[in-house]
């Protein structure tokens, strides 16, 4: 095989702004895009599987088409569809533009659809895919792997003008089908860990005190280590707490330091969580 | 290249296809693999599809590459690399008893459970005395067990990449907590509780049904006459019987319960009721059963389309389950034999399993497991039986 410089022929992947990339994950996407695979990305909420292909789509300048898979999801609505009710209307009272005799006037495209039909290639995200059944899963790579469906109702070969760069999100703890694994390449996201998150904080918030930071840091990996609680608070809502501590005017962070967590509601969402929480911050008070 | 390397992973029970290693190549012609950190991150991404299997193909990459000692095999993880290889054998017998030097037909006339108690032994054989790697996974010492692994030292051209090197990443096992299969996670369970629900149509007629609209239409000569229909929604009703009592049950009451809860927006309305070893007269709906009684009897005045899901370990003194006053307690001394009791929840309810939390290899132990498993459909309570069950309790008949 010709190995001659391909790698530079194809756009690199190299983080954006706000989305810090570790460069395992670069390497990964880079590779599933040299091979012109779908990446598979597994791993906890609040891991930035979903901000990925946003910052890919920034990075290399694409327009990002998000498809989020919902569990009562047909396939085809994800490719394309036949608008039956206005080719209807207009067969009756016919006062649009539009040639009724023509299908393919009242043919929309779907998410998919719209990945394959674009002039430019494409970012294609494919979010939380566990939702949707085996089948509608395997078809769906089935089409993603020949770049071209039909469209029965005008017998109509659609091909892809440009083959988009296809992430693929999973929450589920289950595996996925053996011929859908087979055919993306796979990455788990673990959490992480306190400097990947300091790098995070520090893109997100680039004023902000490192002092602040590293305690607000250390406070959020407190609060996921408390045993029992149901759903452990995420980067997101790190974020959103540090957001929080920052438009209150009274916020000092001596206080946090001694133990005095204000908001608690931004991390736990859980009634109980949230009870447990504020049991824990009571204790280290004292 | 790295052929040896392919079969270790596959020898460990990591399910590799050819096709993802020729994917391996093909990556590797795209230029973009320039360290070994590279290659152990473009391996991992084609070969190795899923977390669980992260941590073993940290540590053969580890031992393959740098030659580093392989960690002793936990009966834990030779019971995982029975199970893939049972698997294997399952999809292809002929190959794998090609590949593994053994007679097919001698293989054929054992049971899986057989299979997998020959596997572990064949397994643990290997691990305890290594003759070069010829006594089971013979691909001619290439096993990874010891330091015969091929250690192609020149690799890293690339510089180390980023500070740290492959071999330290692998050999840090960071995904050691994602490798084995542990106790279901409350996630898990609802994953695997999705499948179970039935849709009825209800609430507010808000969906247009096409193919009536236009014979509707049609009918009216042309006067568009659009129709209506009720959106589907999930009416499934759930009995939960959970064995409370008895302490091996413990550790899984509260998993059980809390994620009928967490399912219970999906469902209508899931009862839960509690019991000791087995079921007599009456099931409680109070954990100490002792508040809130119901009587067996009342059951078949209930929704017949309800799924029953049992949780209990099935394990008690055969007299218990056989015998007429056989209750453990004194007050239920006059009742039927329970296994009576039992058949009569099995008959009165056609959608009924029975989820053990013990595991499936213990069952032929007990004989109460055996007579139970006689009457309702048994499933272990992992996420595979789950699954499993949860597509019985969805059967049409």
């Amino acid at each position: 095989m010709d190995t001659t410089d391909r790698g530079n022929s194809f756009q690199k992947f190299q983080g954006a702004s706000k989305y810090v990339l570790d460069e395992e994950l670069a390497k990964i996407v880079n590779v599933s895009m040299a091979l012109e695979m779908p990446l598979l990305l597994k791993g906890e909420p609040g891991t930035g599987k979903t901000m990925l292909a946003h910052a890919i789509a920034e990075n290399l300048s694409m327009p990002l088409i998000v498809l989020n898979v919902k569990s009562s999801m047909k396939l085809v609505e994800a490719l394309y569809q036949y608008d039956t009710l206005t080719r209807l209307n207009d067969s009756r009272f016919g006062d649009s533009t539009r040639d009724v005799s023509n299908i393919e006037d009242y043919i929309k495209m779907g998410k998919i659809g719209q990945a394959f039909v674009s002039d430019r290639r494409t970012v294609l995200l494919i979010d939380e895919i566990d939702k949707a059944d085996t089948d509608f899963q395997d078809d769906m790579l089935d089409i993603l792997d020949q770049m071209e469906f039909d469209i029965i109702e005008i017998d109509k070969t659609m091909k892809a003008k440009n083959r988009p760069v296809i992430i693929i999100t999973s929450n589920a703890k289950k595996d996925l089908s053996d011929p859908f694994l087979g055919r993306c390449n796979f990455h788990h996201i673990a959490f992480p860990d306190t400097d990947m998150m300091k790098r995070i904080i520090a893109v997100h918030f680039p004023n902000l005190d490192r002092d602040v930071a590293d305690t607000c840091i250390e406070a959020f990996y407190r609060f996921r280590r408390i045993d029992g609680i149901e759903k452990k608070p995420a980067t997101r809502e790190l974020i959103n707490w540090i957001r929080a501590l920052k438009a209150d005017p009274d916020f000092d962070v001596s206080a946090l330091k001694r133990g005095d967590v204000p908001y608690l509601g931004v991390f736990f969402k859980k009634s109980t969580d949230l009870a447990m929480a504020g049991k824990m911050v009571a204790r280290s008070r004292n | 290249m790295f052929i040896n390397f392919f079969y270790s992973l596959r020898d460990h029970g990591i399910p590799v296809s050819p096709t993802s290693f020729l994917r391996l190549h093909k990556a590797l012609n795209t230029g973009q693999v320039l360290s070994l950190k590279d290659l152990y991150t473009v391996a991992r991404s084609t070969l190795v599809k899923s977390e669980r299997y992260f941590d073993s193909y940290d540590q053969i990459f580890a031992h393959y590459f740098e030659g580093a000692e392989m960690p002793p095999i936990t009966d834990l993880e030779l019971d995982e690399i029975a199970r893939a290889l049972l698997e294997e054998w399952l999809k292809n017998p002929a190959q794998m008893a090609d590949a593994l030097g053994i007679d097919e037909s001698t293989l054929r006339q054992y049971t899986p459970e057989e299979l997998i108690q020959y596997f572990l032994d064949r397994l643990k054989e290997q691990t305890k005395e290594h003759h070069g790697g010829n006594r089971w996974i013979g691909t001619g010492g290439t096993s990874p067990v010891g330091h015969s692994g091929v250690h192609p030292g020149g690799m890293r051209v690339g510089g180390s990449g980023g500070g740290m090197s492959a071999i330290k990443v692998a050999l840090e096992r960071r995904y050691r907590d994602y490798s084995h299969q542990g106790p279901l996670t409350q996630s898990q369970m609802g994953e695997a509780l999705k499948k179970l629900r039935r849709m009825v149509p209800s609430g507010p007629r808000d969906v247009v049904n096409i193919d009536k609209t236009i014979y509707e239409t049609m009918k009216n000569a042309g006067e568009i006459e659009i129709v209506f229909d009720k959106r589907l929604k999930d009416r499934l009703k759930v009995i939960l019987m959970i064995d409370n009592g008895g302490w091996s049950m413990d550790p899984y009451v509260h998993i059980v319960q809390v994620l009928f809860d967490y399912a219970r927006d999906q469902f209508k309305d899931v009862k839960t009721y509690f019991f000791h070893n087995t079921i007599y007269e009456k099931v409680w709906e109070d954990p100490t059963r002792y508040k809130k009684p119901e009587k067996i009897i009342t059951f078949p005045s209930r929704d017949l389309e309800t799924r029953l899901v049992i949780v209990g370990d099935a394990s008690m003194a055969p007299y218990e389950l056989m015998y007429e006053s056989g209750s453990i307690y004194f007050e239920e001394r006059k009742s039927k034999a329970s296994i009576e009791n039992l058949k009569f929840l099995a008959k009165t309810f056609r959608h009924a399993v029975w989820l053990n939390p013990r595991p499936r290899n213990q069952w032929s132990h007990t004989w109460t497991i055996d007579a139970i498993q006689e009457v309702f459909p048994m499933y272990e309570l992992t996420l595979d039986g789950l699954d499993k069950a949860v597509n019985y309790l969805m059967l049409r008949n």
